[in-house]
């Protein structure tokens, strides 16, 4: 009777997902949509190197003629809303947005933080206050979580900063023990940190309020050539983006390889050596193709 | 019981016990003598076939197995599975007496250890060498150690120990002590010739508590061009004795610390280069982060230039290893279609010879670059017209003025059809055959 009961509740847990092969078991695929060429003007995008989104807009770093492309989402749609432009950015790396819809942008010339109010007007640059030593912080990335506090890849501190939406220091986590070279992180909406170290081709998390990162699964290399970003979804799914072999990999909460999906070519539904993407509530997968100067979008299907 | 009966019944016991006596004894002859050879025949028998073995046996060092004639201590007379009718693989049979070369919890063993390639430096007969070894003294390492060799025997400056023999340092099978085959760890083993409280070496080492550095990351051990035995190339401010210009001074509770970290400390001599790469658009990120420009250069002396840590090609491969991976996977496909295999040779080299070479730095800059991938070339053209000169006189169209067919926002240049890396296709092209590349965008041309 005991076993009866016992099956009945894993039979049930599986269907409600919540068993332990519920993340494995849904293998999720990326199927094209549609992709992002131009802006407002017609004007073409160049080596596009960020994206950000929400369920109803996309922000595009558009890396090579130094700009911020704004779109609208509607239904399957994408639709030009403007550019922005500041003599702070003139080579945006990585975009996020945050709930109030302000855009922040990681400047690759000046290593900063540069903000934008929801309307499109230039805040100045994010900064960090209360930070203990080092001083000097060197973004090599940043991550909005849901309550729009700022998580900073410092890799001059070695350490993850969390700071508040107005740039004061919260806490921080130091960089694991032999790494090889971080660079991106993610925040699950549980509030776990992931970093991508893209030398050892390995990822470490950190759940919320852990003081160290642990590793997560054994090494991506034989998966992946060299890694550079990485994007988290509601069920813990990592996406690693593999920029030079062109490709995602998609890896599961406890590190094991769910598959790789993509690969390189021109053509729509091709990737050229892609640097970023973002996923929506909606299911909906934007990738910075930075080789074939487009953002792709994907749907997430299970 | 009668006397007779008695003696019968003592002479029944002393055969009996006789017998008893033989009974260990004969499989203890059996394992000495498994294949029964008649008295005497052990290593005579094999020599009567094997004549010319007969030389070996005259040398000043003659394995002890071979000594005693028990050849078959590692031959089966009869069949093997294995190559010169060894009784087990030739790469394991050895350490069956000689487990022992490599202790446990070993830092560090011989390559040729590890693979069981012991006749690379013994023979397993003999020798007029100690140890059955092939050659004496520093002549057997150099044979494989060349760049070792080379150095030390081209050095203006010689470590009097190299001469002594490597084994003054190394041990020659494994180390449970240190890196590197080391007797000690450095500086131990350093300060085992070199006293570090005379005047003269506190002089030398402008009063910094050097017994506690790392020796090998200013000296090189095995002799070089330079005073001192400093490597060849040396951070000026360490061949003037200038330390504190970076660490904190001799006397202060940490002397070895640096004045500032990363890049900052490097700034204030090299403020020009770190200024010019802040000014670009894109830069190397490891020269930011916590190491900075200690990722790829020494501080104190190099045997490379630039003080790089080691040479240009296995510098960059040790972070972009699937490039490094890569590339060698096509030098041995390249191999493999060599000129004098049977294999046809196609046309078109497989891989880029500046790649293969590890000359990253013709086409990227290492510190940092306005361009996509840290080119020095924001046009893909006219980097790779630097070297080739197809443009010169006929080349497809390429250039900003015309639109790649495929893709609306990329213009034709050299990277829409080759991969600067190599595919694995001749030409370095990203397809397998021309026209499966070219009707990519001439689809009218399709069959």
């Amino acid at each position: 009777m005991p076993r009866i009961l016992s099956a009945a509740l894993l039979l049930l847990a599986s269907l409600a997902g919540l068993g332990p092969g519920a993340v494995a078991d849904a293998a999720e695929r990326l199927r094209y949509l549609t992709a992002v060429y131009l802006d407002d003007k017609g004007g073409g995008m160049r080596w596009p190197e960020g994206v950000a989104c929400s369920t109803s807009a996309l922000v595009v770093a558009d890396t090579g003629r130094g700009r911020l492309l704004r779109y609208t989402l509607e239904g399957r749609d994408v639709k030009p809303a403007g550019e922005l432009v500041a003599p702070q950015l003139a080579a945006p790396l990585r975009v996020q947005i945050d709930s109030r819809g302000d855009v922040f942008a990681l400047d690759g010339k000046q290593r900063r933080i540069v903000r934008f109010g929801a309307k499109g007007e230039l805040k100045g640059y994010l900064t960090p206050e209360g930070v203990p030593e080092p001083a000097t912080i060197v973004p090599r990335s940043f991550k909005i979580d849901a309550n729009d506090a700022i998580h900073v890849l410092d890799v001059f501190g070695a350490r993850v900063l969390v700071l508040g939406p107005d740039g004061k220091y919260q806490r921080h986590l130091p960089f694991p023990e032999a790494y090889g070279f971080f660079s991106d992180l993610a925040v699950g909406r549980n509030g776990t940190i992931y970093l991508l170290d893209s030398v050892k081709a390995a990822l470490s998390a950190a759940p919320r309020n852990a003081r160290d990162f642990t590793p997560v699964g054994k090494s991506l290399r034989t998966h992946l050539s060299f890694a550079t970003s990485i994007a988290v979804d509601g069920r813990g799914v990592l996406y690693v983006v593999d920029e030079n072999g062109s490709g995602i990999v998609l890896v599961g909460p406890d590190g094991s390889v769910l598959g790789r999906q993509l690969a390189m070519g021109w053509t729509e539904g091709l990737l050229y050596n892609p640097t970023q993407m973002c996923l929506n509530d909606k299911g909906q997968v934007f990738i910075a193709d930075r080789g074939n100067s487009r953002v792709q979008v994907f749907a997430i299907v299970r | 019981m009668t006397r007779g009966s008695l003696v019968r019944s003592r002479s029944l016991w002393v055969t009996l016990g006789a017998l008893l006596l033989l009974l260990p004894a004969a499989p203890a002859a059996h394992a000495q003598n498994p294949f029964r050879l008649k008295l005497g025949a052990q290593g005579k028998i094999c020599l009567d076939c094997h004549p010319g073995f007969q030389n070996k046996l005259t040398s000043k060092f003659v394995h002890t197995p071979v000594k005693t004639g028990q050849c078959v201590g590692c031959h089966s007379p009869h069949t093997s599975a294995h190559g010169k009718l060894l009784s087990a693989s030739p790469n394991a049979i050895c350490a069956t007496c000689h487990a022992s070369v490599v202790p446990a919890g070993a830092v560090s063993r011989h390559k040729v250890v590890i693979e069981g390639n012991c006749v690379t430096c013994h023979d397993p007969h003999a020798s007029d060498n100690k140890a059955n070894l092939l050659k004496a003294g520093n002549a057997l390492c150099v044979g494989c150690h060349t760049g070792v060799g080379d150095t030390a025997a081209k050095a203006r400056f010689k470590h009097i120990p190299v001469s002594d023999g490597c084994l003054t340092c190394h041990n020659p099978h494994a180390s449970d002590k240190a890196a590197h085959l080391l007797k000690a760890a450095v500086p131990a083993l350093c300060l085992g010739c070199h006293k570090p409280d005379s005047p003269r070496f506190t002089q030398q080492h402008a009063g910094y508590p050097v017994a506690r550095a790392d020796c090998a990351s200013c000296h090189d051990p095995h002799g070089s061009n330079t005073a001192a035995i400093l490597f060849d190339t040396v951070h000026p401010p360490v061949a003037a004795k200038r330390c504190s210009q970076c660490h904190n001074a001799a006397t202060a509770a940490e002397p070895f610390a640096t004045r500032r970290a990363g890049f900052e400390l490097c700034r204030g001599c090299h403020s020009a280069m770190v200024n010019e790469a802040f000014s670009k658009s894109r830069v190397h990120w490891p020269l930011v982060d916590r190491t900075g420009c200690l990722n790829c250069h020494e501080p104190h002396a190099s045997r490379q230039k630039k003080l790089l840590n080691v040479a240009e090609g296995g510098l960059c491969g040790r972070c972009h290893r699937d490039t490094a991976d890569y590339q060698a996977r096509l030098a041995e496909k390249a191999r493999q279609e060599r000129p004098d295999s049977k294999v046809k040779v196609e046309k078109g080299a497989l891989a880029h010879s500046p790649v293969q070479e590890g000359r990253c730095t013709t086409c990227h800059a290492p510190h940092a670059s306005d361009s996509v991938r840290l080119l020095r070339n924001a046009s893909v053209v006219d980097g790779c017209g630097a070297c080739h000169d197809w443009l010169k006189h006929n080349s497809h169209p390429v250039g900003e003025k015309y639109v790649d067919m495929r893709n609306r926002n990329r213009s034709v240049d050299c990277l829409s059809c080759h991969r600067a890396h190599g595919t694995g296709y001749r030409y370095l092209i990203t397809f397998p055959t021309p026209t499966e590349l070219c009707v990519q965008c001439h689809k009218q041309l399709r069959r």
